[in-house]
Parts: C-alpha cells; structure tokens; sequence
C-alpha cells in the first residue's frame, strides 16, 4: 500500500496590475472555501495570505516516535508557551519584556510543540492589549485548519432559531433547510467520519465510516442511552473511505492527531491547502500571494464601493494594492473585524461596512474547563490494545435546554472525550509513589481511564466587543486589536453543571469518578472566536446579510466566523465552510448577472 | 543520541540488572555528562532507576538513558532557574544522606538509600523541604523520560499505536 505523495502546486507570481474579479483575504477554512467555489464557477481570485507557505509535511513528520526527536517533541530552547496562570495573573500584550526569543500561545505548550513552532504565530510580532484572552492564531497558507481539532458538527434550528427557542438574543436569518445542501456539499467534497444518531439538534452528516470507540466508550454509551443522551464516536472532519482529490490521503488511523496539537501528514484530515486551495488552483483561475498582511480595504469615493485591498509584504515591509470588484474577507473572526476596524474612509469613518457600530460586538466563543475523569475497574488490568488510531475520541451531544428548562442557565453544552490507551501513560502524573509497585501500577491502569470535557455556548452580548488600541502596533506598524471581552453569569452557571452533569453521567454508567474539574479555563481557550460581524436583516444591528455581504457595501463579503449571530455549542468549521459556499455561489450568479 | 549508543546502554544496563542488586552500581554515563558532575549524575541515574526499576516486564529508567536525556535538557536549558534547582536539589538529598546515615547517597547501602528515598517521597502531594521539592522534579523527569523512550514505549507500556492500519480501524462499532 503507498501512500499519497504529490508536489503541491507553485506558487504563482501575483501580478498585481490586473483587477481580479475577487481578492480574497485568508487562506483557512472560510477563504479557502470562497477560492474554491468561485474558481469553479470561473472567477479569477486572488487569494491574499498573511502568512508563509512551509513545507508542512516536513513540519508535522506525523509518525515520528518520541524517542527519534531529539527533545522528545519539545521546542528547541528559548521557546515558550504561554501558560494558563499566565493568562490570569498578566495582562495583554503577554510577550511584551520576556526574555525569551519565541513566546507563542497556550497551544505550543501541548505535548509535540516542536511540530507547531512554525505554524503558530509569535506572541512578540503579534500583540493585543486589553482585557485577558488566550487568543490562538496561525499565519501560514492553511491557518488554524493545519492543526485544527477535526470535530465536524452540524448547527440545527435550535441554534439558528435560538431566539425563538428561549427569547434571548437574535436568530440567525437563515434556517437549518437554507443551509442543509451546503453541509451536505461540504460532507461530499471534503470527506467526513461519523455515525448516524437521527438527533434533531445534532442533524447528521453524510457520513463515511466511523471512527471505533473503545470498550469503555462502549460502556458509557449504553448507560446514556438509558438517559435518553448519546455518546457518538468523534465526528471527524477526516475522510475515512477517500475523497476524490489528488493531494489527500484517506485515515490510516495512524493516531498522532491525537498525540499532538493537530496536523495530518497524509491530509485525511481536512485542511484548506490539500481540500480546497490546491484543487483551486488547478482550474487556473486562482493566483496565490502568501506573506501578504492586508491592513486596508479600498474605497472607491465615487461609488462607496470596495475597490481592492492594501497590504504589506511581510518579508521587505513594503506596501501593495491588490485590485479586485469584489472583496471578501476571511481573515478569521478576530482579524477580519480588526481590518473592517482599520479601513476608515471619509465615507466610512467608523470603518468599513460599520454604519451599525456592530463590528467588533457580539463576540461568542465557547467556553470550557469543567470536565470529568473516571476510571473503568474492569479495564485495569486489560491488555494493551489500539484505542489511539483515529483522529478523536467521543462526543456528546447537548441535552441542557432542548425540551427542558434549566433553573439556572440558558443553552446548552456537549462533551469532547477519551478514553483507552495511548502512546504516553498520562495516568503516570498522577500514581503516587515510586519503585517496582509503582511502575506496574502505571502499566494496569493505562488503558483504564475515560475523560470528558465541555463546550458551552458563549451568549452573544453586544457589551462584549474587541476595537482597536489607539497606541499598540505589530511588527509592521498596524494598529493591533484591544480585548472588551469577558464570561457572563450565563457561562458561570453552565459551567458549574457542566462538571455536575459530567459527574453523574459517570457514575449512572458505574464509572468510578476520579477527577472532577471545575475550573473554567481562559476566555479564547476554545479557540472558537465567533461573532464580531454577525447577519441579521436589519442593517442597524447587524453588519452582514444572510449572504455574509455588507449591508453598507454591497461588494464587500465576510465569509468566517464573524458573521456567526451566535455560538451554538457546536464546533464552528463546518458551518463556517457550509456558509462560505452557500455565499459565494449566490456571488457568483449575481456577478455573472452583473448586480455585483 | 545515536542508536549505537542507545544499544550499548541498554546492554550495559541489561548486564548490571542481572547482578544482584546489593552494591552501589558504578556510574553508566558513557561519556562525560553535559551538565551534572559526575557524581551528580550517578546520583540522579540511581535515584531515576529506584522511580523506575527493571522488573520482570521491562529494562528501568537507567536502560531508558533517562538521566542523559535530563542531563542534555538541563544543559541546554534557556531558563537557568532550572538547572540550579536540581543542583540545589541533590544538595538537599545529600544533605539529608549525612544526616540520616552520616555518608553521601551513592556511599550508602541500597537499603540506606531506600529509606532515604521513601521519606522524601512521603510528602509528594505537599512537598516542603528542598528534599522533598525534588522526588517531584526528579520523578516527574524520570516519567517523561521514561515513557517517551523506546522501553518505556514498546517494553513496558507494550504501546500498539503509531501504525498503519490498512483495513478496519482497531475497536468496537458504536451499536
């Protein structure tokens, strides 16, 4: 059996005297989704990336064994992850007066932060002040999908009907039956693993094979049945069975997703560059120019209209235009709303496409740290077998707040979980003592644990809002983004039953509860910043409408998560990739019709 | 590290393991270590070896190389708080060594030195003392080292991961 090997594309030379029919800002999940489908409907797209393009195969090296790096997957000296106290005790900017060379966020403090040094960006270049936020980023061709956590959930109209649901908020101005064949698109084109459940707030995709669970898994899944919830293996944003497509691999269930921050040597999971730009740009219709940082939408002062987008090359810190009759940003919901911010125009002196003051607010994420750890008596003991080679564990699906009324908060949650053996005994942490007892302690039990941990839905509230720090600049002297950003009441109480409810699932199933954890970790932890340009249908008070297109603009898209009206308490990507298609069709035809 | 030094402590080690465990085993570093003293390094591999000793499953902590591999961090280490904490450390247990049994940990009996490591590893939930302090450091060193290398891995954990699975995936269907 071989596995796929290919060349990825060259990266073309920009020419930049030419007006592209669209320039799209951000090469991750959301702008990687508008190159490809206005590609294929014969648009001519420049695709403007702020960060490198590196040899990603390379960087990841998937199977490497622990023992075969010579820091056993850490960092060379003089790099530093941010830690979780960190976060608390300090203020933004946090790599402002460190000593050491490279300060990046809490993610390069996982297990393998030498395969991330590359992809996340450093703290130093990349400040933010503010109110405390462990804000995640990647600037290099692909964004965050290159090491994205690969749980590919479906939003349902409990969520974009939410108001409706429980009067809090707004609803979505799409529906689930708007947006159910540009999911079903997203399954087919990219390939996704999962098991049917017929749940109406979690809508199936159109799955490939699922991902095993383990005999403990097993056991948890049956006792929730009996509850009337569910355990469903990990629904991956992997192709298990192949999809047609020359730069990706199916899951081998090799497993170092698991092991590391992310990251796919083969491409079985999902990433923009091998899913989406690379078959992109063999149409021929999408030009490529990465180190390129966009701090500016261009105004045409006779129209209103967008006319193209001013960037700095990275490398020798000149500046560019990039011409284009349409622009789309997908620069990531925080960077995106940071360029509508920073593109002030005498027509547009709150920023680009802002006449509702609403860019920035409306910041939702998810929230999380409360979770549960048991250990399975009939596993201690057990024999080792492969419970890592897939590309996640379990998930449970929210049951707060569907046909219940919870006293304390509205929403709800779901579970990520684990369970088994794995490549490092991380119960060893915790077994007390040393010696022979010790040692064969460690081994008994290393396949005998089973954790979970919650994601709970952020409230969107208008008082929760990022702007820009008068003073603070980044390496290339664009104003950087100030934090007004911080848990409510709502987020507190669901926490607090997050690590109740995690408690008493696991003692229905006869799962001794060895650890509860209550802490609720810091506000960006997720790394599901949504929200900062949400849809609506009333101009006033919303930024987009429900084709991710300005109200103020009308060549003007923002096709990421800052249109999200709310944070559900489903992963964002896939939605993200089902709008961005839904959007950019819909551009499309109107472009051809000429309404553009 | 080159697998044929790799090799060679594993077989240096395999060779001490067979002898009966009732005098000071000589220091294995094979060459000079990067940051510990020599004696400092023989007292660290030791202690590493009674964290993690061989038993009828696998090779300990000292075949592991667990004690070069600290040493190779610590000497390179950006942080220099760190290194001085372990210096510090084996000063404490040395100190403790006189203390308890009047002669340095590696002079000690095996029995001396068992004593001298159970009483710094009672208070491991609430370390105070600088003895104390360092069972943490120097187990918590000794896991990562050792459960990261190939004995750890393969020998002990008997670690089934990491490979290709052509067919099914490994696992139960969810019914």
């Amino acid at each position: 059996m071989t596995l796929i090997r290919f060349r990825a594309s060259q990266v073309q030379d920009a020419d930049l005297s030419v007006t592209y029919d669209a320039v799209v800002v951000g090469s991750g999940a959301a702008g990687g989704m508008a190159a490809h489908v206005l590609t294929s409907q014969g648009m001519k797209v420049l695709l403007l990336e702020a960060g490198k393009k590196i040899d990603i195969n390379a960087e990841l090296r998937s199977m490497e064994w622990p023992y075969d790096h010579p820091r056993r997957g850490e960092a060379p000296p003089g790099y530093h992850a941010i830690r979780f106290n960190e976060y608390n005790v300090r203020k933004p900017p946090y790599a402002k007066g460190s000593a050491f060379k490279h300060v990046f966020s809490y993610v390069g403090g996982w297990g393998g932060s030498d395969y991330v040094k590359n992809i996340l960006v450093d703290e130093k270049d990349h400040p933010y002040t503010g109110t405390k936020y462990a804000w995640v980023r990647a600037r290099l061709l692909g964004g965050k999908t290159n090491i994205w956590g690969r749980l590919a959930l479906r939003l349902s109209d409990y969520d974009f009907k939410g108001k409706t649901h429980d009067g809090y908020g707004e609803d979505w101005p799409i529906s689930y039956a708007d947006l159910e064949p540009y999911y079903d698109k997203v399954d087919l084109y990219l390939g996704i693993s999962g098991h049917k459940e017929n749940l109406p707030h979690l809508p199936d995709s159109l799955f490939q094979r699922p991902n095993k669970l383990t005999a403990s898994e097993v056991k948890l899944r049956k006792s929730l049945a009996g509850m009337g919830r569910t355990l469903t293996p990990y629904r991956a944003g992997v192709t298990t069975d192949g999809v047609k497509n020359k730069y990706r691999s199916k899951c081998f269930g090799r497993g170092a997703c698991g092991r590391r921050p992310g990251g796919c040597d083969i491409h079985a999971a999902f990433d923009s560059p091998t899913g989406l730009i690379y078959p992109a740009m063999d149409t021929g219709n999408l030009t490529l120019r990465t180190n390129s940082i966009a701090h500016e939408v261009l105004v045409d002062p006779n129209t209103g209209k967008a006319r193209g987008v001013s960037f700095v090359d990275s490398q020798n810190h000149r500046t560019y235009e990039a011409k284009a009759k349409v622009v789309i940003l997908a620069a990531s919901t925080l960077e995106s709303a940071r360029l509508l911010l920073l593109s002030k125009s005498r027509a547009y002196p709150n920023g680009i496409g802002n006449s509702s003051g609403h860019v920035g607010h409306n910041f939702c994420e998810h929230v999380m740290g409360p979770g549960v750890t048991g250990l399975v008596k009939e596993m201690v003991g057990a024999p080792p077998t492969l419970d890592d080679g897939k590309p996640g564990g379990f998930y449970v699906p929210r049951f707060r707040n569907l046909q219940d009324k919870q006293p304390g908060f509205i929403r709800g949650y779901g579970f990520e979980g684990g369970s088994g053996f794995s490549i490092f005994p991380d119960s060893a942490w915790d077994t007390p003592g040393f010696g022979g007892q010790f040692k064969k302690s460690v081994r008994e039990h290393a396949g005998a644990f089973i954790s979970m941990g919650g994601f709970g839905e952020v409230l969107a509230r208008y008082e929760n809002y990022v702007d820009l720090d008068p003073v603070e600049k980044d390496a290339w002297g664009i104003p950087v983004l100030r934090f007004n950003y911080q848990f409510g009441d709502n987020e507190k109480k669901m926490c607090e039953d997050m690590a109740n409810a995690g408690k008493e699932m696991f003692e229905a199933a006869g799962i001794e509860v060895v650890g509860v954890d209550k802490n609720i970790l810091t506000e960006g932890w997720s790394i599901h910043e949504l929200g900062t340009a949400r849809m609506g249908t009333d101009p006033k008070t919303s930024v987009l409408n429900q084709f991710q297109q300005s109200h103020d603009v009308k060549n003007l898209l923002v096709v990421d998560g800052s249109s999200h009206v709310s944070a559900s308490c489903q992963n964002p990507t896939w939605t993200i990739m089902a709008l961005a298609w839904r959007s950019c069709e819909h551009l499309a035809d109107e472009f051809k019709r000429g309404n553009v | 590290m080159t697998i044929s030094r790799r090799e060679m402590i594993q077989q240096t080690a395999a060779a001490a393991a067979a002898l009966p465990l009732v005098r000071a085993l000589p220091p294995l570093a094979p060459v000079p270590p990067k940051f510990f003293t020599a004696a400092e390094f023989a007292l660290v591999d030791e202690m590493s070896d009674m964290i993690i000793p061989t038993d009828q499953q696998s090779a300990g902590a000292r075949a592991a190389g667990c004690a070069t591999y600290i040493d190779a961090r610590l000497a390179e280490a950006f942080e220099k708080d760190e290194p001085q904490h372990w210096r510090a450390g084996i000063k404490a247990v040395e100190a403790l060594s006189q203390e308890m049994h009047g002669k340095p940990f590696m002079a000690s009996t095996p029995d001396q030195r068992l004593a001298l490591l159970t009483r710094i590893a009672v208070a491991e939930s609430d370390p105070k003392t600088d003895a104390e302090k360092f069972f943490r450091q120097i187990k918590g060193a000794t896991i990562r080292a050792y459960y990261t290398s190939k004995i750890g891995i393969h020998d002990d954990q008997q670690y089934k991961g990491n490979v290709i699975q052509p067919g099914d995936y490994a696992g139960y269907d969810a019914t």
